[in-house]
C-alpha cells in the first residue's frame, strides 16, 4: 500500500500525468478533509450505507429462504432456475434504469438494485450448503424422530453455515456495487451520486475521495463478515483442534 | 507473370487516385456525447457528403459522457469534442485548458415541460412554486438551465420540490409523478406528445414547454479544442470549423437529406420503403430549390412545407424523429453559424455562480471561447 502511494506521489511529482487526471495524494487528502469537515462525505456515505444495509437485508433474506426451499424441493429448482439464471446473467446496469422508472429515484430503487445483486450468491451458496449436508447425518436425524425445525437448527444450519457465510462475504462486497450502480443511474444522494457530481464539476480529487470511501466500505463489510464467520464457526476450529 | 503485372498496373491506375485521396486525409476523431441520434445528423452529413474530407479529414465519431469528452480533449488524447458551454467554464475553473471554437446550438436546448392547456395550472414559471419538478440530476445543462429559468422568475431551487429522475422525463412525466420536468426541448416533448396520442401518457394531452432560451441566452453545445491547438495547429482548427460549418449548413438547408444520411448511423430510425422514397423525392426537390439561392427565411419555410407534405403521408409516430431533427434545426439556425456571443457566456457564468459550482475560481471568459475561426470560415 505504501509502495503504491509512493509510486503515485512520484508520478504526480514528476508531472508524468496531468494533475487533473491524477491529482497528487496531498490534493486528494485536502479534498477528503474538506468533504469531511463540510459534512458532504458523511451525508452521501450515510445514504449509500442505508441503501446497502436494507438491500443486503432484503437480498440475503430472499436468497436464504428461496435457497433453502430449492435445496429441499428439486422441482422448485426446475421451475425457478431458468428465471433466476436469466435474471442473474443480465448485467445489473441494464435493468437498473427500469428499476428507477418503476420505483422512483429515491432509496427504494437502490435498495432493490442492491438486493438483486446480493441475492444470487446467497441463493447459490445456500443451495450448495444445504445440499452438502451428509446424508448419513440426515438419516440419523430421521431415526431420532427429529422434527424439521430440529433438523434445521441442529444439523442443516451448522453444516451449511461455512458455505452460506462465504456467500455472505461475496454479497456484502457486491452490495456496494448494487447501491452505487443505482445511484449512478439516478439519485440525489449517495457516493455514486457524489462521483457523478464531482465528475461534472471536474473535481477529480473528490472523485478519488468518493471511490476510496466506497473501497473502504466494501473492505469493512468484508472484514465484518469475516469476523462474524470467525465467531460463528468457532466450534469448527475447536473441534478440528481437538 | 507479365500478364499479372500488366493487370496489376491497370488496377493500380484505376484505384490509385482514390487511394491517394484517402491517404491524404488525416484520421480525426470527434468526440460526441449521448448516443448516435438524429440530432448528430450534421456530423453524419459531414462524413457522407465529404465536408470533412474536403478539409482534409477522415472523421470517425465516438460517443462518451460529457466530462470524459472534455478531459480527453484537455489531456490531448483527442483534438475535437462537442460539449455544452457550461462544461467549458467548469473545466477551465479546474485547470483544463480547453477553448470553445464553434457554437453548434445557437439556442439553449433545455426547457421545462408541463401539462398542456393549463391543466397543470402552470402558465408561468412563478407558478412552479412548491411543485414537484423532475430533473436528470443536479448537474449539467439541465440543472444550469433550470436554475437560470427559476432565476428569471425571481425564484431559487428552494422554492420548488426538485427531484432527480435520471434521463427518463417522458416516463416520469407521463406517470404524473412530477408536475413539471426539465427536458431537451427538441426531443422529449415530442416523445411525450407521441405517447399522449397513443393514450400512454395518463390524460395529460399536449404538453406545454417553457424554453430556457426564451428567458435567458445561455451558451450551449459547441466544438472544443485544446488551447495549444489554437497556435500550433491553427490551420487544422480552421479546417474543422469550416467543415463543421458546411455540414451544419447542409443539414439546416436539407433535413430530408440529413435524415436519409443518418439512417446509416442511427439504429431504429424509421426506414420504411415508402418513407425513404418520399424523403429521397423531397431531398431532390429541396436541392433544386436551393439552387435558386433562397433566403434563410425561405429555407425555413421550405422545411415547414416539407413537414407538411410528409404529414399528409405518414403518421406522427413515423415522423417523430424527423420532427426532432426539425426542432433541432430551429436551435442550430442562425445568421452566422458557429458564432457565440460574450453575453451568453456571461449569463452562463452568472448561473454557475448562483449554483456555487465555481468554488471561488476565477474564469476568464474571453479565453474560454473564440470566434476567430468563424470569421475565417466566412471569409
Amino acid at each position: 500500500m505504501l509502495l503504491l502511494l509512493l509510486v503515485w506521489q512520484l508520478i504526480t511529482a514528476f508531472g508524468l500525468v496531468s494533475a487533473f487526471l491524477l491529482p497528487p495524494p496531498a490534493q486528494v487528502l485536502d479534498a477528503f478533509v474538506e468533504a469531511v469537515s463540510s459534512g458532504l462525505l458523511a451525508r452521501h456515505t450515510l445514504t449509500t450505507l442505508e441503501e446497502m444495509f436494507f438491500g443486503l437485508l432484503l437480498g440475503v433474506s430472499i436468497g436464504l429462504s428461496l435457497g433453502y426451499l430449492i435445496a429441499k424441493a428439486p422441482l422448485l429448482e426446475f421451475i425457478l432456475s431458468p428465471i433466476i439464471v436469466a435474471f442473474q446473467s443480465t448485467p445489473i446496469v441494464a435493468y437498473a434504469p427500469l428499476l428507477i422508472i418503476w420505483l422512483g429515484s429515491g432509496v427504494e430503487s437502490k435498495i432493490v438494485t442492491t438486493a438483486v445483486i446480493v441475492f444470487f450468491p446467497m441463493l447459490v451458496n445456500t443451495i450448495a450448503g444445504i445440499r452438502a449436508v451428509p446424508p448419513q447425518l440426515q438419516d440419523l436425524m430421521h431415526s431420532l424422530n427429529a422434527r424439521p425445525w430440529q433438523s434445521f437448527r441442529h444439523l442443516e444450519l451448522p453444516s451449511a453455515l461455512p458455505v452460506i457465510l462465504a456467500g455472505l462475504r461475496t454479497s456484502a462486497t457486491l452490495a456496494v456495487i448494487g447501491a452505487v450502480v443505482g445511484e449512478f443511474v439516478s439519485s440525489g444522494s449517495g457516493l455514486g451520486h457524489l462521483v457523478t457530481l464531482a465528475r461534472n464539476l471536474y473535481d477529480t480529487p473528490l472523485v478519488f475521495v468518493s471511490v476510496f470511501t466506497m473501497t473502504f466500505i466494501a473492505l469493512s463489510l468484508y472484514g465484518a463478515v469475516a469476523l462474524l464467520e470467525w465467531r460463528l464457526l468457532a466450534w469448527r476450529r475447536r473441534s478440528s483442534a481437538s | 507473370m507479365t500478364r499479372i503485372l500488366a493487370l496489376a498496373l491497370i488496377l493500380l491506375a484505376f484505384v490509385s487516385p482514390a487511394v491517394r485521396a484517402q491517404e491524404a486525409l488525416q484520421d480525426e476523431r470527434i468526440l460526441l456525447t449521448f448516443v448516435p441520434n438524429i440530432q448528430f445528423s450534421p456530423f453524419y452529413l459531414g462524413i457522407q457528403d465529404g465536408h470533412f474530407a474536403e478539409h482534409g479529414f477522415n472523421v470517425t465519431l465516438e460517443h462518451l459522457q460529457e466530462p470524459e469528452v472534455l478531459d480527453l480533449v484537455a489531456a490531448g488524447h483527442a483534438d475535437f469534442g462537442i460539449v455544452s458551454g457550461e462544461q467549458v467554464i467548469l473545466a477551465r475553473a479546474q485547470a483544463r485548458d480547453v477553448v470553445y471554437v464553434f457554437e453548434w446550438f445557437q439556442k439553449y436546448p433545455v426547457g421545462l415541460v408541463v401539462q398542456g392547456h393549463n391543466g397543470s395550472g402552470i402558465s408561468e414559471i412563478s407558478e412552479l412554486r412548491d411543485r414537484k419538478v423532475g430533473i436528470p440530476g443536479r448537474f449539467g445543462a439541465s440543472y444550469s438551465g433550470l436554475t437560470a429559468l427559476l432565476h428569471s422568475a425571481g425564484m431559487t431551487e428552494s422554492d420548488i420540490e426538485l427531484t432527480e429522475i435520471g434521463f427518463h422525463a417522458p416516463d416520469v412525466f407521463c406517470s404524473k409523478v412530477v408536475s413539471a420536468a426539465v427536458v431537451y426541448i427538441n426531443n422529449e416533448p415530442l416523445q411525450i406528445l407521441n405517447r399522449s396520442l397513443a393514450g400512454e401518457c395518463s390524460d395529460l394531452g399536449m404538453p406545454d414547454v417553457f424554453p430556457v432560451a426564451e428567458q435567458v441566452d445561455l451558451v450551449s453545445n459547441g466544438l472544443i479544442v485544446h488551447s495549444d491547438m489554437l497556435e500550433r495547429e491553427t490551420e487544422k482548427v480552421q479546417n474543422m470549423v469550416s467543415a463543421l460549418g458546411q455540414a451544419l449548413k447542409s443539414a439546416i438547408e436539407n433535413p430530408a437529406r440529413a435524415y436519409l444520411v443518418s439512417l446509416e448511423y442511427v439504429e431504429a430510425l424509421p426506414n420504411e420503403v415508402e418513407y425513404v422514397e418520399a424523403l429521397q423525392q423531397l431531398s431532390m426537390e429541396q436541392e433544386a430549390f436551393l439552387d435558386t439561392q433562397p433566403s434563410r427565411e425561405d429555407i425555413a419555410q421550405s422545411r415547414l412545407d416539407m413537414r407538411g407534405q410528409l404529414g399528409q403521408m405518414f403518421d406522427f409516430d413515423m415522423l417523430e424523429q424527423f420532427d426532432v431533427l426539425l426542432n433541432s434545426i430551429d436551435l442550430w439556425d442562425a445568421e452566422v453559424l458557429g458564432f457565440s456571443e460574450l453575453g451568453s457566456w456571461e449569463s452562463m457564468l452568472a448561473t454557475l455562480e448562483l449554483l456555487e459550482f465555481l468554488d471561488g475560481s476565477e474564469v476568464d471568459l474571453t479565453a474560454s471561447f473564440t470566434n476567430v475561426f468563424i470569421m475565417g470560415s466566412s471569409e
